[in-house]
């Protein structure tokens, strides 16, 4: 008992036994085989189909129910399988029979360039293929003189481009241009049937012998590693789990170069004798067959829902005219040598699309990942520069805009691709769209942040040290008595402590060490000290409220002044880059020392007016100080009192 | 079979009026002559593109339509060509043999005697 299926051929409805199908499939796909060869070989199979979809008629004609196997093995018998054929029509041409003539041959074309006799010679001497090249050919007459994959050779040149580009220029000028045949089984090529991206993994899959997914893995796994690497390093802290990690766009580049550089050096395999080369007969045959048992299968289920023999007076009335049109352009042949260098350009622009295509999701899906990953601690941050409310929700919208948009497209565009759904261009208009909505507010909410830093105000607070008489001040820091380590410190732990503006967020203070401690002379017999705040603010009025309730209480134990750790300010406030400076006022003729802890502060530096005013309407000179210095003022100036002991 | 030989085979049918492949496997196969098809449209199709031949399309009762073949002017001055050589081929041929014979029967005269 045999299933019998019914395949359209040659524009013919064809009842046929399965395995008789099966056997037809493989021995049209060996002739396909054989005649790529050849010039217009898509032709010949054609016709021979075409033939055979004849020899089939007759033989339905008969009255005979479906195609057997054994009328497929006569037909193919009567055809002749491609090793029976006689292969001297095939390898050489009639122009052989022509020239054995003797009478002069200017009456027929001369489109056959590649006489027989010029194959044997041509391995033992160099020239430049021009059959398959990507600049001159050099490389590849190279590796056809050593019988080798022309790849390896281009590669080599790459490498060692510096040495060897006088040698191919040379090569190129002094040899000659000739199209050769490979000479070697297997190669390197590009596989067309399976790529994303030119299919250059695919192709190394294939020459390997491996599944497809594992260089391609190794080529996207160090570009995704690096590049949510680097979006991440300033929230997440790598560098305490791994050392000497490092993430930066020499290794993004140096991936995308050498991908690129493969592409551009791999010819893509065209004709079917190149996809044997390079898959290795044996596995080209295989992937063959496994295609044809998917196709039966295919046929299988549609033929299940209707069992039993199929009925054969189904054929069609009169089979379509349209193939007489088909037959004239038949003769343009595309000629693929041609214009290898505009080739290669055309590829390298489209590669550094894709590359920054690809870097640019990447960099979105880094993005995304690094908020999942340092979001918790991201998180709170926010409400220092952006309020409830409005700004926050304008805030949610832009960032799901502007990084959720590409994303979704990009994830729709690869599973669209690898489905093979047709382009539908309306999906990337709309999420361009959103994706410029996006960008609209993330601007919009910037402007609103922006504008919360548009006025700095300042307060200045004077301070006399009444209860101190000595002559001395020796000035220290009083430390914050908690642990400030152990808090939050909100943004990424990448970042020095002293970097970073405010060190610490505690339930209800923000803490700054922005502080600039400067000496100047006093102008009475008076201890003074100065604080001046400063701030920003959306308006004067919010600008100069949030300087006054800075908190900075100081301390003074007999000679001992302590200067608090941080000046904190209340949390409501937000970061508004608020800074200090602490002047200390130091009368003639008396002395200082300032502790090497407060080296600890942050100079407050910034370029505000404020900063500026105030130095500009300040009469006191600053002098110069070091820490651990024990000073004298004298003369407008400050003196190291030990220097003047030494002196004495 | 030799080079140039099926060549002139085909052509002369083809000559001689315009032919479908399948006829000319069965005049072939009549006159004794194997030929594959895999053999033929190979071939027909090469010299199809040296413009030796040309084609029209034939509607079939009994399958897909049929390409039929003509010579074209350079083909008839191929053809020519062919003929004068396989005369003079096949003259010589027949000389060189012929006098094989005439020698061998000496022979077998001589040993008789």
């Amino acid at each position: 008992m045999k299933k019998v299926i019914n395949i359209n051929f040659q524009g013919q409805v064809i009842a046929i036994e399965e395995t008789a199908y099966e056997l037809l499939k493989q021995y049209i796909e060996s002739l396909k085989r054989y005649f790529s060869r050849e010039d217009g070989g898509d032709e010949i199979v054609n016709d021979i189909e075409n033939r055979i979809a004849e020899l089939f008629g007759n033989r339905l004609k008969l009255g005979i129910n479906c195609i057997t196997d054994e009328d497929v093995h006569s037909i193919i018998s009567s055809i002749g399988r491609p090793e029976d054929f006689d292969t001297e029509y095939v390898e050489s041409d009639y122009i052989g029979g022509r020239s054995a003539s003797g009478h002069s041959n200017t009456a027929m074309g001369a489109d056959h360039s590649e006489p027989a006799t010029g194959r044997e010679g041509s391995s033992h001497t160099l020239y430049r293929n021009s059959n398959d090249k990507v600049i001159a050919g050099v490389c590849s007459g190279l590796a056809h003189y050593f019988k080798l994959d022309p790849v390896w050779m281009r590669i080599l040149f790459v490498i060692l481009s510096s040495a060897l580009f006088w040698v191919y220029i040379i090569l190129w000028i002094i040899l000659k241009s000739k199209p050769l045949e490979t000479n070697v089984a297997r190669r390197l090529y590009r596989n067309p049937n399976n790529r994303i991206l030119g299919g250059v993994c695919s192709g190394i899959a294939a020459n390997l012998k491996i599944e497809t997914w594992i260089p391609r893995l190794l080529f996207v796994v160090p570009l995704f590693v690096n590049m949510i690497g680097m979006v991440s390093m300033p929230f997440f802290p790598w560098s305490r789990f791994l050392d000497d990690i490092d993430f930066n766009w020499g290794i993004n580049m140096s991936v995308v170069v050498i991908y690129a550089v493969l592409w551009v050096i791999i010819p893509r395999a065209n004709t079917v004798k190149q996809k044997l080369e390079m898959m290795g007969e044996e596995e080209y045959i295989k992937s063959i067959r496994e295609t044809v048992s998917d196709n039966v299968a295919s046929v299988k289920s549609r033929t299940d829902e209707t069992p039993g023999k199929v009925a054969v007076g189904s054929m069609p009335p009169e089979p379509p005219k349209q193939r007489v049109a088909k037959s004239a352009s038949n003769g343009a042949v595309v000629g693929s040598g041609s214009g290898g260098c505009l080739n290669a350009l055309g590829i390298l622009f489209k590669i550094l699309f894709f590359a920054f295509a690809g870097i640019f999701a990447l960099t979105m899906i880094g993005i995304v990942i690094a908020f999942l990953v340092a979001g918790t601690s991201f998180v709170p941050l926010k409400s220092l520069f952006i309020d409830h409310g409005y700004e926050n929700s304008l805030m949610w919208l832009s960032a799901g805009l502007l990084f959720a948009v590409p994303l979704i497209a990009v994830v729709v565009w690869i599973i669209r691709r690898s489905v093979k759904a047709k382009s539908r261009p309306l999906i990337g208009i709309v999420a361009i769209i959103l994706w410029i909505g996006g960008v609209i507010t993330a601007s919009l909410l910037g402007f609103k942040v922006a504008e919360k830093f548009s006025v700095e105000s300042s307060t200045e607070k004077v301070e006399t040290l009444a209860g101190f008489n000595g002559n001395k001040l020796y000035v220290d820091m009083a430390v914050y008595p908690n642990d400030y380590y152990s808090f939050n410190r909100g943004i990424g732990s990448d970042f020095d402590l002293d970097d970073f503006p405010y060190y610490t967020i505690n339930k209800d203070s923000l803490l700054f060490s922005n502080i600039e401690l400067l000496i100047v002379q006093s102008p009475d017999s008076l201890y003074r000290v100065r604080t001046i705040s400063s701030s920003a603010g959306k308006d004067l009025k919010v600008a100069r409220k949030n300087t006054e309730s800075f908190t900075y209480p100081l301390q003074l134990r007999d000679s001992l002044l302590l200067l608090p750790e941080f000046f904190s300010v209340p949390i409501s406030q937000g970061f508004r880059q608020q800074g200090m400076i602490v002047e200390i006022e130091v009368p003639q003729g008396k002395k200082i020392e300032i502790d090497e802890r407060l080296d600890d502060y942050d100079d407050f530096e910034t370029n505000s007016s404020v900063y500026r005013k105030l130095r500009k309407n300040r009469k006191n000179k600053v002098l110069d100080w070091d820490y651990d210095e024990e000073y004298i003022l004298e003369n407008g100036g400050l003196h190291k009192t030990v220097r003047f002991e030494d002196s004495m | 079979m030799r080079k140039g030989v099926l060549e002139y085979c085909i052509l002369a049918i083809i000559r001689r009026n315009e032919a479908y492949p399948g006829d000319i496997i069965d005049e072939m196969k009549s006159a004794g002559l194997q030929l594959l098809e895999g053999t033929l449209y190979p071939l027909l199709n090469r010299l199809k593109n040296a413009e030796i031949l040309t084609y029209r399309w034939v509607e079939s009762t009994s399958g897909p339509p049929r390409k039929y073949f003509i010579l074209t002017e350079k083909g008839e001055e191929f053809y020519q060509l062919l003929e004068a050589t396989w005369i003079e081929l096949s003259s010589g041929v027949e000389a060189v043999v012929k006098a094989n014979y005439k020698k061998a029967d000496n022979e077998s005269n001589t040993t008789e005697q």
